[in-house]
């Protein structure tokens, strides 16, 4: 099991977004989230990730436990050094790529590695361009971001956040912010990383992408896990009224 | 006098003009960043006191302000002032000068979308990494044409120095003009300050243009 969050609570100044929901994902797992806008996807990414504090529940990667409730109901987490050792199992992908403009491509790819990491500069310089080899990339190593169209920009996103190698990488709706003729080139490295076996979450609007790459797939609405199971059975057969319903704005 | 007599005496106020200027902006540029980053501290206290700081000094003008700083601690304490003059005179324009800077920083930092803190979060970096590799350099390039002006207000501000009987270029030039009854010094003076402003835009135009690597 890589990640594992129990009965997670998240509240922003009273709006209860995640409702005790509870997830896991295995190594090699593929799991895409989907759901109605507001329903809490990103948030649940984002405390996946450890951008925003859990109010109650627990998170283990590995294993091993980065956040759990106390016995007075409060979610308490690991020291800041442990939990820097634990976002490095994790990478995120963001739909506005996010990528440091003021840093050539090669740079954006090397620079965690080699300051955060420790990694040596030969070796994050070698892992860079095989991985910008693999997105398609490689002639745009010295370019800057500004200079790469947004899929251009979301692959280096991609090969930025494996870079760092982390067990599991995280999606959150990464060809939102893109022309629909350019979404194709992104969702084809998924797909590859995913014919690779590695272990993604990807929260996306792209059903047939779903449909065709994940192992699971999960429907949130309202701050709960309202349905999950295979991609066959929840596009085909989904059992929930509110699956049902989502899933009929998409037909056409 | 003539023209070159004229301008040699007055090339000592030159030298004295710009000494004021390069130990203003060695000193308020870093200060700057510190109240800006003392503003944003996470105690209400310092926060208070900070922009209780920066909006007096904005208030009020830099003459009075070089005025308190220089007979302040004489009405205040009685102190013996007479080896204070250069030393409240850079601390004057230091202090004013900071808090300029510091809103004009303060302007950079906010403008960085919180999505670059939030990738350098995920990517394991320090608040320290994250503000000195990713967050500061774009702020720099972000804020040069707000420094560059402020730069350029500087050259002419120095001669508020006058106001404290420093004799830096001109106070030379109107103590000149008064005793050789001439016009000459005051432009003397004038190209001074626009030749010291035509070079001061120059060098910050080639550091504006090293940064235009990226947008
Ligand atoms: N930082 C925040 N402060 C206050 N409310 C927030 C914050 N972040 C999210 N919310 C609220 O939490 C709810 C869930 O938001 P979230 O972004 O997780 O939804 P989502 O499923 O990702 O939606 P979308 O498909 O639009 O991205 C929304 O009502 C949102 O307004
Ligand atoms: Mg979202």
């Amino acid at each position: 099991m890589i990640l594992q969050m129990d009965n997670i609570k998240k509240s922003f100044d009273g709006l209860e977004v995640l409702k005790d929901i509870s997830f896991e994902v295995d190594k090699g797992e593929v799991v895409s989230i989907i759901g109605p806008s507001g329903s809490g996807k990103s948030t649940l990414l984002r405390c996946a990730t450890f951008l925003e504090t859990i109010d109650g529940g627990e998170i283990r990667y590995m294993g091993q436990r980065a956040a759990h409730t106390d016995e007075n109901g409060q979610a308490v987490y690991v020291s800041h050094q442990e939990l820097r050792h634990f976002r490095s199992y994790c990478g995120l992908v963001f739909q506005q790529f996010n990528l440091f403009p003021h840093y050539s491509i090669l740079k954006n790819l090397t620079d965690a590695p080699i300051h955060v990491q420790h990694r040596s500069k030969e070796e994050a310089e070698q892992t860079a361009m095989e991985l910008l080899g693999k997105m398609g990339i490689a002639d745009k190593a010295d370019a800057y971001p500004y200079q790469l169209s947004g899929g251009q920009q979301q692959r280096v996103a991609i090969a930025r956040a494996l870079a760092m190698k982390p067990e599991i990488l995280f999606f959150d709706e990464p060809t939102s912010a893109l022309d629909p003729e350019l979404t194709g080139e992104v969702l084809k490295v998924i797909r590859q990383l995913a014919d690779e076996h590695m272990t993604m979450v990807v929260v996306t609007h792209e059903m047939p992408f779903a449909k065709a790459v994940s192992n699971r797939v999960l429907f949130m609405d309202g701050g709960v896990i309202v349905e999950q199971g295979d991609p066959i059975s929840v596009f085909e057969n989904p059992q929930e009224e509110r699956t049902k319903q989502f899933l009929r704005v998409f037909e056409h | 006098m003539d023209i070159s007599t004229m301008f040699s005496t007055m090339s000592v106020g030159m030298l004295r003009s710009f000494g004021i200027f390069v130990l203003t902006l060695v000193g308020s540029l870093p200060l700057g960043m510190v109240v800006a980053l003392l503003k944003k501290s996470r105690f209400v206290v310092v926060r208070a006191i900070t922009s209780a700081y920066i909006t007096v000094i904005r208030g009020t003008p830099l003459m009075l302000q070089l005025l308190v700083w220089y007979f302040g601690p004489f009405y205040l304490f009685g102190m013996n002032i007479g080896n204070w003059r250069f030393p409240a005179l850079i601390l004057g324009f230091v202090l004013n000068y900071a808090a300029y800077f510091a809103e004009i920083y303060r302007g950079g930092i906010e403008s960085i979308p919180v999505g670059q803190y939030e990738a350098c979060e995920v990517l394991g970096y320090t608040k320290t990494q994250t503000f000195m590799r990713v967050i500061l350099p774009q702020v720099i390039k972000r804020i040069m044409p707000s420094v560059t002006n402020e730069v350029i207000t500087l050259v002419k501000d120095t001669s508020l120095a006058f106001t404290l009987a420093y004799q830096e270029v001109f106070s030379l030039a109107k103590q000149i003009s008064a005793s050789q009854t001439s016009f000459m010094p005051f432009v003397i003076a004038g190209i001074f300050y626009f030749v010291a402003n035509y070079i001061v835009e120059f060098v910050m135009k080639r550091i504006e243009k090293s940064m235009g690597y990226y947008k």
